[in-house]
């Protein structure tokens, strides 16, 4: 028997669009501080920013003047291939910033989930305790961790005391600019002195982060690891206990179990640690601001502490603002590069074959992780 | 198809309690990494300078001298820094809880044009990132005339987008029922939000508070932007113009560590006092 | 699909059509409205003075000599010391309240002259011919000498006077060229301490290169020599001497600044200006050193002069008062007394002989304003110094010839 959609009675419509009346008004009201503000001071200003970075605006009277002229890609040419000093200190924050982002984020997650698994054993005691150590320092502000930083990474201070007690003479950690991938080599082969990108040789490039910048890379671990194994542990807790319990009657080991069952099932949840990784990781201004302000040797320099030294200390506000542009742009691509990354790719039919159960036709268990809700992308 | 139980009353094997005491051990490990460094902080603000350039390790003073947070309260802007950020914070703070909420629910639960295109621009909006912004909110804020005041501290913060969308996720999780109880017996709609709703959001605007305040007492390159008279400073900014120091002054570290010490405080009191919301919230919670 | 591009477009061009509305209100921003050449503006404001303090001496001693103008002329002045001098500045002027009065640096003169935010009232000064020629050059831009030179300081060796006699060294061992120079560090560097400790930056290490004839730009900071031999030569002879062991700089030696390492006994010998003497009376108050002038070079002596003025903000409402406060400011009496409070030399002529007086000890500073050369004050310069000292700092691994040819290459974009 067919049923029939039920229409509302006419008098139940009626009432119901009396009381919805108000609605829509009230909705309208209820969102215009948040579209009030959030266009204010959201919306109007990329919007006022993008202006800038196509104008030559010198900071004083306001942007939108008649004397303010156009100058169209001037600014971005200058930070991309001017040849001048503008290039090289983008080609120089670029690099250390790409770095940074290269070292933080896989080690961040890695320690993040690394502590999210220890700690959400059910035999563990004093789980809250160690909860609440790991993420205590993710509560702190960034300033007050940098200045400790600044303490206990000083040639004198109690790190380099800490590795003396096995031998190490710590670097002078703040105040070192050789790369930590040069080893020591003060100039590199001729061919990659010589090409430059950006301005800046091959050979720089390749060195990797300076040791203060890995100083700082080491901060940014201690500071969120704690954030994203708070979402690992809340992920963890929401997997379905008989896919462990499928593994393990079918032999797998912990190691495998967790890297074939655990980990494809953590995927949204990686997915979001790693974007919000890479968006925070780029955008580091607030340690650089209070600790070294660019030194040593500008290898602390990066793109969000150029874009406001460019514009609020040397005047050069169009350059500032286009290379937060830039920078932005940068944020978005390495976004969706590492979405296209960790998409969920057909599983290829060698690895199908592996999980086909034999004399049973079609049967096949493949972990595609789809017991989440797909996560906000 | 039922799985074999075990009974698990016996004494755990040798291999189990090695492996539970070399999980414990790991763990105690990396808990004294994460929490010695503000052991050292707490320690050295105690010391005198030469005592801690000479022994940053130790937990102990050599001699235990106050004369740091002396310097810090009586002879340095210090207590009107921490004055500012209090003020900006509990505003801020209030605020959101207010604006968030409002916002959330309509567009949570309320029906209207443009509700969907609102909030597909706000997640537009919350990937902006912020850095984009630090040089344009100088201009706007500029531009209404509210620089360097109490104004363009705090009215620009006084929502976030991610705010927004956790309370309207938490609205969206509570049955309709209850809400269609109060209209049919006559509510309007913000009656309704505000006596209703919002006393079920609770364990929401838990997390908003708490979110909210931290990330407005941390907050710096907004502050750096909207103010530059010294009545204004707030702690992030004083602290941070601390630490890189002025030419004719020695290093002064026991003076930096307290003020790092006192300004971990406040948020720290917040962490412990919510913490069972925090470490349990599934929601996204991000520091900022 | 239809409706929502159409709603984005909506968007869009309320957003577009908010951000126009924003430029007619227009109200932050001061457009224009500059007073006519010659004539000031005047009002009953209250003047705000900002400085960049080198600590509680120096705010004090400007703090007390603003008190005395505003109580004697009537106006109020309120005086502030920025944590961030340049960054607030530029603020103060992009956002149309900038301070009155306020120290401005050789290096930020020329970026703020050309956008109009400087009041150029050199010429209206009534005590302009007795500042030393060379620092009304430093403050001149476009032909208009813009602002009165406030102080001046100049470098010279200051020598740890018990490191000296515990090395056996006499008076007669001060030296006067590069030889003596390197001998005397290698004399003084032991186990404990380097002989030479002084800031791997172009404002130390320039001395040498002007003692060698040479500088990053000529005088009028109208062309970039920054590739001279000359500089080579200067940046050859530091690299040796940090490759000996008997210089180092301040930062590995795990100082803040030359003076830090002096003062904690890092180093025997330093290279610094006059501001380190209230420094060390601050912080190192029982360190007995005696400042000498510095060696001569190649080309004979030579060293580095650093000045700084006192701006007058284009925007200022009582541009007439400032200019009053400034002409008190640098009279003699309060340069002498600024310079017992925080050490820089007076920058007028007729307090030279006075100043001579007060403080034999320090004469050396004076003299070499004979011979002293400044810093560039072409626009951008500033950046381009910032990029040289980050690679000064790997001098001793790296080539004096490739750093200084980079640095002519930007200094050369800069007067294009």
């Amino acid at each position: 028997m067919t049923t029939i959609p039920r229409q509302p009675r006419l008098s139940e419509r009626r009432r119901a669009s009396g009381i919805r009346r108000g609605e829509a008004a009230s909705g309208w009201l209820f969102t215009a501080p948040m579209l009030v503000l959030l266009g204010l001071f959201l919306v109007i200003p990329v919007l006022m920013a993008l202006w800038v970075s196509f104008s030559d605006w010198s900071g004083r009277g306001s942007p939108f003047a008649g004397s303010v002229g156009f100058v169209g890609f001037d600014n971005y040419s200058a930070l991309l291939g001017g040849g001048g000093l503008a290039e090289q200190d983008f080609g120089t924050a670029l690099k250390n910033n790409a770095w940074y982002v290269l070292l933080v984020v896989p080690l961040q997650t890695a320690v993040a989930l690394f502590l999210a698994v220890m700690v959400n054993r059910q035999i563990l005691k004093g789980r809250g305790f160690f909860r609440t150590a790991f993420y205590f320092p993710s509560v702190t502000s960034s300033v007050a961790i940098t200045v400790l930083w600044l303490f206990l990474f000083n040639s004198t201070g109690a790190v380099n005391k800490l590795l003396s007690f096995i031998g190490v003479t710590g670097p002078n950690w703040f105040n070192d600019p050789s790369g930590i991938f040069h080893f020591g080599v003060a100039t590199g082969p001729a061919f990659l002195e010589n090409s430059t990108a950006l301005g800046i040789p091959l050979w720089d490039w390749l060195g990797g982060p300076s040791v203060a910048m890995s100083a700082f890379v080491l901060l940014a671990i201690f500071t969120t690891s704690g954030t994203f194994m708070l979402l690992f542990i809340a992920a963890l807790q929401n997997l379905n206990g008989e896919v462990f319990e499928a593994a393990e009657m079918d032999g797998a080991s912990g190691w495998q179990r967790f890297w074939r069952v655990t980990l494809p099932q953590l995927r949204p949840t990686l997915f979001t640690v790693l974007t919000l990784g890479l968006i925070g990781c780029w955008q580091v201004f607030d340690q650089i601001y209070t600790g070294t302000k660019g030194a040593p040797g500008k290898t602390t320099l990066t793109p969000a502490y150029l874009s406001y030294q460019a514009a609020f200390q040397d005047q050069q506000w169009g350059q500032g603002a286009a290379i937060a542009f830039l920078l932005f742009v940068i944020i978005v691509l390495f976004t969706l590069l590492q979405r296209w990354v960790l998409s969920e790719k057909k599983v290829s039919k060698r690895r199908l074959r592996a999980y086909r159960l034999p004399e049973t036709e079609g049967a096949v268990v493949a972990p595609t992780g789809s017991l989440h809700k797909e996560d906000r992308s | 198809m039922s799985s074999p139980t075990l009974h698990r009353r016996e004494q755990p094997s040798g291999r189990i309690i090695l492996g539970r005491s070399v999980l414990y051990a790991a763990l105690i490990a990396i808990a004294v990494v994460y929490i010695f460094p503000f052991l050292i902080d707490l320690a050295t603000s105690f010391k005198t300078e030469a005592d801690a350039a000479a022994d940053p390790l130790s937990l102990v003073p050599a001699t235990i001298t106050t004369a740091a947070y002396e310097k810090l309260f009586l002879n340095s802007d210090f207590p009107i820094w921490f004055k500012n950020s209090a003020i900006v914070t509990i505003v801020v703070t209030l605020g959101r809880v207010f604006f968030d909420s409002l916002a959330g629910y309509a567009l949570a639960r309320l029906h209207f044009r443009g509700r969907n295109a609102m909030f597909a621009g706000l997640i537009a909006v919350m990937s902006v990132p912020s850095v984009v912004l630090l040089i344009p909110k100088f201009l706007v804020i500029n531009q209404l005339g509210i620089y360097d005041s109490y104004a363009g501290m705090i009215i620009p913060l006084l929502t976030d987008a991610a705010g927004i969308f956790i309370m309207k996720n938490f609205f969206e999780s509570i049955p309709q029922s209850v809400e269609e109880q109060a209209r049919i017996d006559g509510a309007g709609t913000f009656r309704v939000f505000w006596s209703v709703v919002l006393p079920m959001a609770r364990p929401a605007l838990i997390t908003i508070i708490i979110l909210s305040f931290q990330g407005s007492w941390n907050e710096l390159s907004h502050f750096i932007i909207s103010t530059q008279s010294p009545d204004l400073t707030t702690l992030t900014k004083g602290v941070a113009s601390l630490a890189s120091g002025q030419l004719s002054q020695g290093t002064q570290y026991p003076l930096k560590l307290a003020a790092a010490a006192i300004m971990t405080i406040p948020v720290a009191i917040v962490f412990f006092v919510f913490q069972k919301r925090i470490t349990n919230s599934s929601d996204g919670s991000v520091k900022e | 699909m239809q409706r929502r591009t159409s709603r984005w477009l909506a968007a869009g061009a309320l957003a577009a059509s908010g951000a126009l509305a924003l430029t007619a209100c227009g109200s932050g921003f001061s457009s224009g409205g500059s007073a006519d050449d010659g004539a000031l503006t005047s009002s009953n404001k209250a003047l705000s003075v900002l400085i960049g303090s080198s600590g509680d001496a120096e705010t004090a001693a400007v703090k007390s000599a603003v008190a005395d103008w505003s109580s004697s002329s009537g106006t109020k002045a309120s005086v502030s010391a920025a944590s961030d001098l340049a960054q607030q500045l530029a603020q103060g002027f992009s956002s149309g309240k900038p301070a009155d009065v306020f120290y401005l640096s050789t290096d930020a003169l020329a970026g703020f002259a050309s956008n109009g935010s400087l009041l150029a009232y050199g010429d209206k000064l009534s005590n302009k011919d007795d500042f030393y020629p060379s620092l009304v050059k430093s403050f001149t831009y476009d032909n208009k000498f813009y602002c009165a030179p406030k102080d001046f300081s100049t470098l010279a060796l200051e020598i740890n006077t018990d490191m000296w006699k515990a090395a056996g060294l006499t008076d007669a061992d001060v030296p006067t060229t590069w030889d003596q120079l390197e001998t005397v560090a290698k004399k003084l560097t032991t186990a404990d301490h380097v002989g030479l400790g002084i800031g791997g930056e172009y404002a130390r290490v320039g001395a040498f290169m002007t003692q060698a004839g040479g500088n990053l730009m000529n005088a009028d900071s109208t062309k970039a020599t920054a590739d001279s031999e000359a500089n080579i030569t200067a940046l050859d002879y530091v690299k040796k001497l940090e490759n000996d062991g008997t210089l180092k700089f301040a930062k590995d030696l795990g100082a803040g600044w030359g003076g830090e390492a002096f003062g904690k006994g890092l180093a025997a010998m330093t290279i610094e200006g006059n501001w380190i003497t209230g420094g060390l009376q601050a912080d190192y108050p029982d360190l007995k050193y005696t400042i000498v002038p510095l060696p001569k070079g190649p080309a004979g002596a030579g060293t580095l002069q650093f000045t700084n003025c006192w701006g007058i903000a284009a925007d200022s409402p009582n541009q007439k008062a400032a200019l009053k406060l400034v002409e008190k400011l640098t009279s003699a009496d309060d340069q002498l007394a600024f310079s017992k409070a925080f050490g820089p030399m007076p920058s007028i002529q007729s307090a030279a002989s006075e100043w001579k007086k007060a403080n034999p000890t320090l004469v050396p500073f004076l003299d070499a304003a004979d011979y002293a050369k400044g810093v560039p004050t072409a626009k951008g310069a500033a950046d381009v110094v910032t990029d040289f000292n980050s690679k000064i700092e790997s001098l001793a691994t790296s080539d004096p010839k490739t750093i200084l040819e980079a640095t002519q290459k930007n200094l050369e974009a800069l007067v294009k």
